[in-house]
């Protein structure tokens, strides 16, 4: 069975049971996501990809909403963005240093042109651990999306990585925190793989990007604004 | 997602993984000549994102400075760097004169499951048209040989009948003999997922294997007793009426003569010969029985046994009397040892076969291959790798050319293997890293890794994939299609090729199967032979008759007979051996990464009963001894594994497990035993200590 929506004002012939993502991916609108993988059941954690759908009235999350018939998607809806880009701008807030421009967060904060946070306070305290041949954990950049937890029960199967924590404190473990080579972990990379913010990655890339590019220290200050397409 | 970024690498290339015959599609991301990182290409057919430490991780040994980088010439007992020139004239001046001398079938070669397919091509041409015999082989003799015999006689085809992602549509899997969280751990994982979302497993190995905690049942049947449990499970099917009456009337031939077999395999009796519980054998019948559909998954706890080949035949009669092969979710899935060991026998890297399985004696398919090359080629079918060791000791075989692999370590009976090299006048090693074989060679030849190199490589679901050199190889080491097309132009044999691509087009031109693969249609994610001239290809095999004359699939009235070896009172346990998940086989490459800091032995795992009977604490050195060697191993007590076996991997040459193997083999194929030695374990201070034999350091 096939349905037809229309995402920005093009119609599009889709299967049942597409989401609004995968819909706005079809018809290449981009829209930011930040806890989604799709070699992962969407979570809808983030509110960063969000849009408008007609006849409702609050942009909804486009990965776990499911399509229907005649469904009529803005991805470039003033509210969605405006939200979008607040929680990248918040989650900004929480880090010692700009994300690396490597990273999905650096590349979606560059699209979004956040370069900075309006919220001063607390920032996350260094937390290094370069136990493990290959796997570095960096917890200061964790933002708790929960994509290495899942990369790790979805897609491998070791159930070694847990969410720990609360609010602030949030952030994420190797089995009772004592590292990857004492948990379940397979060392099957696969959370370096998905992680958005380098706070899981390979050693062997942190030794590269050290060499040639020296921390930098973090921006503060407001975020340039320009309108968007819509407004 | 990758994180892919211009600042951190300059060449990123799409290949396939070289370790194992899942076949997971890499990005290999290089700088400056040096591969920095490799991730999960999203789009390949067998790992869909997702790779294990092996892909990602251990590719360091590509810069070890244990690489071989120019050749070396054997002089006075000691090898000394040599120009390639002068190693080339060595080579062609000593096959000749032993070619004239002794004939072309006192040479033998070895093709490399580890290289691609234009390699192992070109290695079989070079044996069959430069030299003139029949004498080749690659190491699929000592792992999946049986079954690629016992496929053709049962189905028609040597290779699995599906693909991977069959498991996902799965009501039930039984894996037997295999353990894929360790040994195929990309494969492993999608079983897992499939097993968390409702897929029912059956496990059947002597170890309790990851898997086994994620399943529905786990039999544990003594080693060497899978033909009694695959006939008793048949025997509760038919019993039970959980056959598939149409399929076996329409599809198949020989029934009868197996049901009058399955008579006297009642699970009581099944249960005397294999232990398994008459309970849970009727219950793992009706598991596969009762199920829509159903995959049947195997290694080499199948295949390396001396009944090996026709379990693999009871295997295929099973599928066939449930009506469980030819449709989605239901396929027969051997999980292929080496990346590309589906691929080197593909190509006729065997004593017996041209491309695809076609015989040596057959009189066509000979002229088809005389006329392609140019030359005459012998009708007589070559020695088996066991056989060279025997034509070696007893002086028939003088000169072995040996391609990527490490047979004094990795084959059976050490000593026997180290006796036929001494004994040979003439040995090459085309090789990566120096090697215990390479200790025997005369000349050795610095050769290149899967990220070096171009070709393709068959994957255990028959799918040839494009791999891509994202690094040159290091010093003056050159890839193996150069080496074996430059040694072959020097014996006078110019094979007429520039690139790997050739290679590819002309196995395409002469072998019907493969006509429709091509450098531009394999593309990014590969297809699964039989490809037609069309390019289309075959996901799935035998959806409406099976590749035999008659187009019907063969049962096969086999009944069980006992292994080679059993235990008794000198020697009480049985040993088993097996892969885990962070080394690869001989682990010339994964002992040179950071996968040796995560694992750094190999340990003997023996159940807390045997290991207190014994006084054996964790961690002990003990002395292990066979009929025919001994070694020393580190004990771990786990209950993992049943009273009564004992359980080693393979990965440190310092341990030469294999020289506690005998000869026993498969009745059909010669693949050998590894899997049912008796051994007798003791603490190290209970008998003097015992250094492994050392003869040719």
């Amino acid at each position: 069975m096939s349905i037809t929506v229309t995402v920005d004002g093009s119609e599009l012939e889709i299967a049942e049971g597409t989401t609004v993502l995968e819909a706005a991916n079809l018809a290449d609108a981009w829209v930011p996501t930040l806890c989604f993988d799709e070699r992962q059941a969407p979570f809808g954690a983030c509110r960063v990809c969000l849009v408008a759908i007609e006849s409702t009235p609050k942009p909804l999350p486009a990965c776990t909403t499911p399509c229907r018939d005649g469904m009529v998607i803005d991805t470039h809806d003033a509210t969605a963005r405006r939200v979008a880009t607040a929680v990248v701008e918040l989650v900004l807030s929480e880090l010692p240093t700009a994300p690396e421009p490597h990273t999905e967060l650096g590349r979606i904060a560059d699209r979004l042109e956040v370069t900075g946070s309006r919220w001063p306070g607390a920032t996350h305290e260094l937390g290094q651990d370069f136990r493990h041949p290959y796997l570095a954990f960096q917890h200061e950049l964790c933002i708790s999306c929960g994509r290495c937890v899942r990369a790790c029960d979805e897609v491998q199967g070791a159930f070694a990585l847990t969410a720990t924590g609360r609010g602030f404190q949030s952030n994420v473990a190797a089995g009772l925190d004592a590292g990857f080579e004492d948990s379940s972990c397979v060392s099957c990379g696969a959370c370096a793989d998905t992680c958005p913010t380098d706070a899981i990655t390979e050693i062997t890339l942190l030794d590269g990007v050290a060499a040639q590019r020296p921390p930098r220290p973090r921006e503060r200050g407001r975020r340039k604004r320009r309108p968007l397409a819509s407004e | 997602m990758s994180t892919t970024d211009a600042d951190r690498f300059d060449k990123t290339v799409t290949t396939t993984c070289g370790y194992c015959g899942v076949g997971c599609r890499l990005e290999a991301h290089a700088r400056q000549g040096r591969i920095v990182s490799i991730s999960p290409a999203d789009d390949g057919p067998a790992n869909e994102g997702h790779t294990c430490l092996k892909g990602r991780f251990a590719h360091q040994f590509t810069r070890s400075r244990d690489r071989l980088t120019s050749p070396l010439i054997r002089e006075n007992g000691d090898l000394r760097v040599a120009s390639w020139d002068e190693a080339l004239q060595k080579i062609v001046s000593e096959l000749t004169r032993i070619k004239d001398t002794y004939g072309p079938d006192a040479i033998a070669g070895l093709a490399s499951s580890r290289a691609t397919n234009e390699d192992c091509y070109a290695m079989q041409r070079l044996i069959r048209a430069a030299i003139g015999t029949n004498n080749i082989d690659n190491c699929s003799r000592v792992c999946h040989s049986p079954t690629s015999f016992a496929m053709r006689r049962s189905f028609g085809l040597s290779g699995a009948t599906g693909s991977f992602s069959d498991i996902d549509d799965a009501d039930v899997a039984v894996l037997i003999g295999v353990n894929p969280t360790q040994g195929h751990p990309v494969v492993g994982a999608r079983i897992k997922q499939a097993a968390l979302r409702g897929c029912k497993l059956v496990t059947i190995d002597p170890r309790r294997i990851e898997l086994a905690d994620y399943g529905a049942l786990h039999l544990a049947p003594r080693p060497g007793s899978n033909a009694a449990v695959v006939l008793g499970l048949s025997h509760v099917i038919r019993r039970d009426g959980l056959i598939d009456a149409t399929f076996i009337a329409e599809r198949t031939e020989g029934y009868a003569a197996l049901e009058e077999l399955l008579d006297v395999y009642t699970p009581q009796a099944v249960q005397e010969i294999s232990g398994v519980p008459a309970a849970q054998l009727e219950q793992a019948a009706h598991l596969y029985g009762e199920a829509g559909t159903g995959c049947l998954l195997w290694g080499l706890g199948v295949t390396e046994h001396k009944y090996g080949s026709e379990v693999v035949q009871l295997l295929c009669n099973l599928a066939m009397m449930t009506g469980k092969v030819g449709k989605r979710g239901s396929a027969l899935l051997p999980l292929r040892g080496q990346n590309n060991v589906q691929g080197s026998s593909d190509m006729g890297a065997l004593p017996d076969t041209y491309t695809a399985y076609r015989r040596v004696d057959d009189e066509e398919t000979a002229q088809l291959f005389e006329q392609a090359w140019g030359v005459s080629l012998s009708r007589r079918v070559g020695y088996k790798i066991p056989e060279m060791f025997d034509a070696a000791v007893a002086g028939d075989l003088k000169a072995m050319y040996v391609f990527g692999e490490d047979i004094a370590q990795t084959d059976p009976d050490t000593a026997h293997v180290q006796h036929a090299l001494e004994s040979l006048e003439f040995m090459v090693c085309q090789e990566i890293f120096e090697n215990e074989t390479t200790q025997y060679a005369d000349v050795v030849l610095p050769a290149s890794a899967f990220l070096e190199k171009c070709g393709t490589f068959v994957n255990a679901e028959r799918r040839f994939q494009l791999v891509e050199a994202s690094i040159d190889p290091p010093g003056g080491a050159r890839t193996d299609f150069e080496i074996i097309t430059t040694v072959s132009r020097m014996l006078g044999h110019e094979m007429g090729w520039t690139t790997p691509w050739d290679a590819l087009d002309e196995v395409a031109r002469l072998t019907p199967h493969y006509a429709g693969v091509s450098y531009e249609r394999l593309g990014r994610t590969g297809l699964q032979w039989p490809v037609r001239a069309d390019g289309s290809d075959s996901p799935t095999l035998y959806d409406q008759y099976f590749d035999r004359a008659g187009g019907k699939g063969a049962f096969a009235a086999l009944p069980y007979k006992a292994p080679g070896d059993a235990p008794d009172r000198e020697f009480p346990l049985v040993l088993v051996t097996g892969r885990v998940l962070q080394h690869y086989n001989s682990g010339t490459m994964t002992r040179r990464t950071g996968n040796a800091d995560l694992v750094d032995r190999d340990w003997l795992e023996i159940h807390p009963d045997d290991a207190d009977r014994l006084w054996i604490c964790e961690g002990d050195t003990v002395s292990i001894r066979s009929r025919v060697g001994a070694t020393e191993l580190d004990a771990r007590i786990t209950d993992r594994i049943e009273r009564g076996h004992v359980f080693t991997t393979f990965h440190f040459p310092e341990t030469r497990t294999n020289l506690l193997i005998g000869q026993s083999a498969d009745v059909n194929t010669s693949c050998p035993e590894y899997k049912v030695v008796a051994v007798d374990v003791r603490p190290i201070a209970e008998q003097p200590a015992f250094t492994p034999q050392l003869t040719g350091v």
